[in-house]
């Protein structure tokens, strides 16, 4: 009772503060149970999840193996390039990344987004490469501002440098990022997205040798990206060094003999097979475009009409010319259309079909037997060969010799020229075989298409009396088999070879090439590479018109050691300008390696 | 004023707990943020004493005279707020600091006190069993001065804080269902209205992401997401002593402030939890029990409802680190680093203690 008078009567609101003291309790046993489902049951989930916070996993980039000529000079080396990239992950706000990489890097920011857009949707947490080639300037720039941009992250990679510039640069060709297409392909499969990949040549050819194994290194990082200490490495393993067959002597002489003209030089060593030398002008600098995205100076050499990025000498279709007589020679004698005595009468012109035909030299060579022929590059021997062969036994001595299809060589792109016959014409043309082509086709005219390669395939074909090559450019990798010797008795050979030596030694159009004591054997040409009608046109306007000048040739002429082959586009007669770059080749050879 | 007597009835085990947790919260303050500059735990050191002096000031008086005093007290607060709307300088989004030498503090924090006072002076003469309408809208009209000023600065987190003080001295008043339902009528009205005009985006943000985490990784969710990492991976035993690596290497946001239980999470593990969660339990039941020992009406409505009001802001940060609460921004209560709740805390706590002390009615 004393309770009642003294204290008031809480009793009611005590039971409500109770009622919800037990909330709280209920609450607290609901907390406990949370906590031990979220820490205990799902513990491994977590854990997961905070090592993958982390950690960070960066691939480091394996050099390429390098390139080297046969001497073991350094053709393509390794030096550090910087590229920037945007870790996608760690951006609060990519409209203001973009905005600060475009100012520090002088981007626009157009460029900028498309480089972010183009990497597809699979690796969206992949840092993505915008830039690379980093001018240490831009490098430093991007590092000051390290705490500011932890998404911008700044790496050394190795990168892809030619020390030698625009020496031998069609054989190396050079690296870029896959097109799309490649991706499906060993190439892809071997190489990460937005990584450089061989894009042709040598590069290109042996990417699975050169390629080396990326390493990895697991480090930790703290939630702004930047490590903290590595936690496992695996080094990079650096690709296989490759050797190239390419004499670098002869590879620099040829390339100042082409000057600023536009052909080709292929130096052969006809025991072999091995390319000593693989010119093609004009050419270009790679060093300018080995970068991850298209660069200016690559669509400029893209877009140039004397197309430098093309090799000429594997790809270049032309006509061979005179050139060709090696070929018809060897067909006329095997077939037996023509005997080692059988003689023509050159009057400088003849008419075959009702059509008349000329020879070079309007004056007339006179009488000759084969070996005049070779020597004097007469076509009205070679009309007369050529009508009693016909297209379809000329066609089977030319792909016999090695014509129309790819050489074999280790280079991509390679094309396989034309041999044309009555089925191909009827194939193409939907029309019959005219006998007045076959008058062209025997003088190396016509439809009738060859590469440099192919010619200097054909000229070793013939030193080796009968044997084909595979040319070769890497020297320690798995040569392909041997070819087999054809059908061809030797005697024929010998005839043929007896009239190209007469070329070079005996006063013939291939004089000019002669090497005192260095046995030379070589055949010249000269082909029109516009229309009679338009040659007479320009002749009248008094303006020069100029054939392409051919030399083909091997070297000694029993035992032969090389072949060389000359083509300058535009370049006058072969005996006037082909045949003397050759000999200054054949010289140097003889100096460096036959005596 | 404090006789021998009168400290005999001194409540050691509170004042124990209460330092016990704050001493903690300084070494998981010093395990959050000595990565990053400035002291914090030394700072937090200060405040404690300086609360901790409060907490004693506070003793000296008679609650009854801090009742008489409460409504001026609670006008005072709410002018300073709006001079704050008025003249104070935007601080990290808000105007909710004042700047006192080389501390800064929370006005809205003494706010809570002035309101828990002049609500306990306000019922402390109602005796029947339902609060009638007058004294309800009073009720409301002087919560809603300060509650109003809070949001406007904006400091969401911090208006939540005055539900659960209101709602107490409600509960115990005692709601009719249709005044319950009437007043939920209206207060979803205010909800939706407060949703399309008040709320800016980021708070709807907050409130969106708790549905969905995982739709956000980099705002509101990224927080959420840190912190349920940092507590899944501490396991049962924890990662150790500055050893947490979602802490150290500083994933975790806010880790010395609103989400320090992250950290005990992390690096001592459901153990460390267990005993910390413990330790809260033991606190909040022991102001519940001085609610029954409480000589007065107006007693037992002070301590209820700094009872409620820290078990709000505990059931409210426990729940938001591990995702079950939208990111409010409520500090827990004693752990967290930051002056002002800690002060407000201690001064709360004071209260109560004061309330027990003067429990015997012949004193």
């Amino acid at each position: 009772m004393m309770r009642e008078r003294i204290y008031e009567d809480l009793t009611l609101i005590l039971r409500r503060a109770r009622v919800v003291l037990y909330l709280c309790a209920a609450l607290c046993v609901f907390l406990f149970i949370y906590y031990w489902k979220v820490q205990i049951l799902d513990h491994g989930k977590y854990w997961k999840l905070a090592e993958a916070n982390r950690t960070r996993v960066r691939v480091l980039t394996a050099p390429r193996g390098l390139i080297r000529d046969r001497d073991g000079g350094i053709l393509a080396d390794n030096t550090v390039g910087f590229r920037v990239s945007l870790d996608r992950e760690v951006t609060p706000d990519l409209e203001s990344s973009v905005a600060a990489m475009s100012r520090l890097l002088e981007l626009d920011p157009e460029v900028l987004k498309e480089r972010l857009a183009k990497t597809g949707d699979g690796a969206t947490l992949q840092p993505v490469v915008v830039k690379d080639n980093l001018t240490l300037e831009e490098v430093s720039r991007l590092e000051s501002r390290r705490l500011e941009l932890p998404e911008v992250v700044v790496e050394a990679e190795p990168k892809r440098a030619y020390p030698r510039h625009r020496f031998a640069a069609h054989i190396l060709g050079y690296l870029q990022i896959m097109a799309p297409e490649d991706l499906q392909s060993p190439l892809g499969k071997r190489h990460r997205p937005n990584e450089m990949a061989g894009k042709t040549g040598i590069e290109r050819q042996y990417d699975a040798v050169l390629t080396g194994t990326d390493g990895t290194l697991y480090e930790v990082v703290d939630s702004f990206g930047r490590s903290r200490g590595e936690i496992s490495r695996r080094e990079p393993v650096q690709g296989r060094d490759l050797w190239l067959a390419l004499d670098s002597e002869l590879q620099q002489k040829a390339e100042e003999l082409l000057g600023d003209r536009e052909g080709a030089i292929v130096v052969l060593d006809t025991r072999t097979g091995e390319l000593l030398t693989l010119a093609s002008f004009p050419t270009f600098d790679p060093n300018g475009f080995i970068s991850r995205f298209t660069p200016q100076e690559w669509v400029d050499l893209a877009s140039n009409p004397t197309f430098p990025l093309e090799n000429r000498a594997i790809r270049g279709l032309y006509s061979p010319g005179s050139i060709f007589k090696m070929v018809m020679a060897l067909g006329g004698l095997d077939a037996g259309v023509v005997g080692p005595g059988t003689m023509f009468s050159c009057a400088g012109s003849t008419i075959i079909y009702g059509n008349p035909f000329g020879c070079w030299l309007a004056s007339g060579h006179g009488p000759m037997n084969l070996s005049d022929a070779i020597k004097n590059s007469c076509n009205i021997y070679f009309y007369q060969v050529g009508r009693r062969l016909g297209i379809d036994q000329i066609a089977n001595y030319a792909r016999l010799a090695g014509l129309g299809r790819m050489t074999g060589l280790d280079l991509p792109g390679e094309k396989d020229g034309l041999v044309p016959s009555t089925e191909w014409k009827l194939k193409t043309a939907n029309a019959p075989w005219f006998p007045g082509e076959t008058i062209s086709v025997a003088i190396g005219q016509g439809p009738l298409l060859v590469t440099p390669l192919q010619i200097a395939c054909v000229t070793a074909f013939v030193a080796r009396r009968g044997v084909p090559v595979t040319p070769r450019l890497a020297r320690d990798e798995d040569p392909p088999p041997a070819p087999d010797r054809v059908d061809l008795p030797a005697s024929v050979f010998e005839r043929v070879v007896e009239g190209m030596w007469r070329s070079v030694n005996d006063g013939g159009t291939g004089r000019a090439a002669a090497v005192d004591g260095f046995n030379i054997c070589g055949k010249t040409g000269s082909t029109q590479v516009i229309s009679r009608e338009r040659a007479a046109q320009l002749a009248r306007q008094g303006r020069e018109v100029k054939t392409h000048s051919w030399f083909s040739g091997f070297a000694p002429r029993d035992e032969p050691r090389i072949a060389v082959t000359v083509l300058v586009e535009y370049g006058g007669g072969g005996g006037a300008l082909a045949a003397v770059l050759a000999r200054d080749l054949f010289e140097l050879y003889a100096r460096k390696y036959a005596r | 004023m404090l006789d021998k007597r009168l400290l005999s009835e001194l409540d050691g085990l509170t004042i124990g707990l209460v330092l016990l947790l704050s001493l903690i919260g300084v070494v998981m303050i010093f395990s959050a943020a000595h990565v990053q500059s400035g002291a914090y735990y030394l700072r937090q050191l200060t405040w404690i004493a300086v609360s901790l002096a409060a907490l004693f000031l506070v003793l000296l008086v008679d609650y009854k005279v801090l009742l008489s005093l409460s409504f001026y007290a609670h006008f005072l607060v709410v002018v300073v707020l709006a001079a704050l709307m008025a003249f104070a300088r935007l601080v990290a989004g808000t105007k909710s600091w004042i700047a006192v030498g080389g501390f800064r503090a929370q006005p809205s924090e003494i706010a809570k006190i002035a309101l828990i006072l002049v609500l306990a002076r306000l019922f402390a003469e109602h005796r029947g069993a339902f609060v009638r309408w007058p004294r309800l809208v009073l009720a409301v009209a002087l919560a809603a001065a300060p509650v109003m000023l809070v949001v406007l600065q904006p400091d969401l987190g911090t208006a939540l804080t005055f539900l659960p003080i209101v709602l107490g001295a409600l509960i115990l008043a005692g709601l009719r269902r249709r005044t319950v339902i009437v007043s939920l009528i209206l207060a979803a009205t205010v909800a939706a209205g407060g949703w399309n005009f008040v709320l800016k985006d980021y708070q709807k943000k907050r409130l969106t992401t708790l549905m969905h985490p995982a739709a956000d990784t980099r705002g509101a969710g990224y927080q959420i997401l840190q912190s349920k990492i940092a507590i899944g991976s501490g396991g049962l035993a924890g990662k150790g002593f500055l050893r947490g690596s979602q802490s150290q290497l500083r994933f975790l946001p806010a880790r010395h402030t609103d989400f320090v239980l992250s950290v005990v999470g992390e690096e001592f593990g459901f153990l460390g939890i267990a005993v910390l969660l413990g330790l809260y339990v033991l606190l909040l039941a022991r102001l519940f029990l001085v609610a029954g020992m409480a000589r007065d009406r107006a007693g037992v409505y002070i301590v209820f409802m700094v009872a409620l009001l820290l078990a709000f802001q505990f059931f409210v940060n426990v729940f938001m680190i591990i995702g079950l609460f939208p990111v409010t921004g409520i500090p827990l209560p004693l752990l967290s680093y930051g002056g002002s709740s800690l002060l407000s805390t201690y001064v709360a706590i004071g209260l109560v203690l004061n309330i027990k002390m003067r429990r015997f009615a012949n004193v």
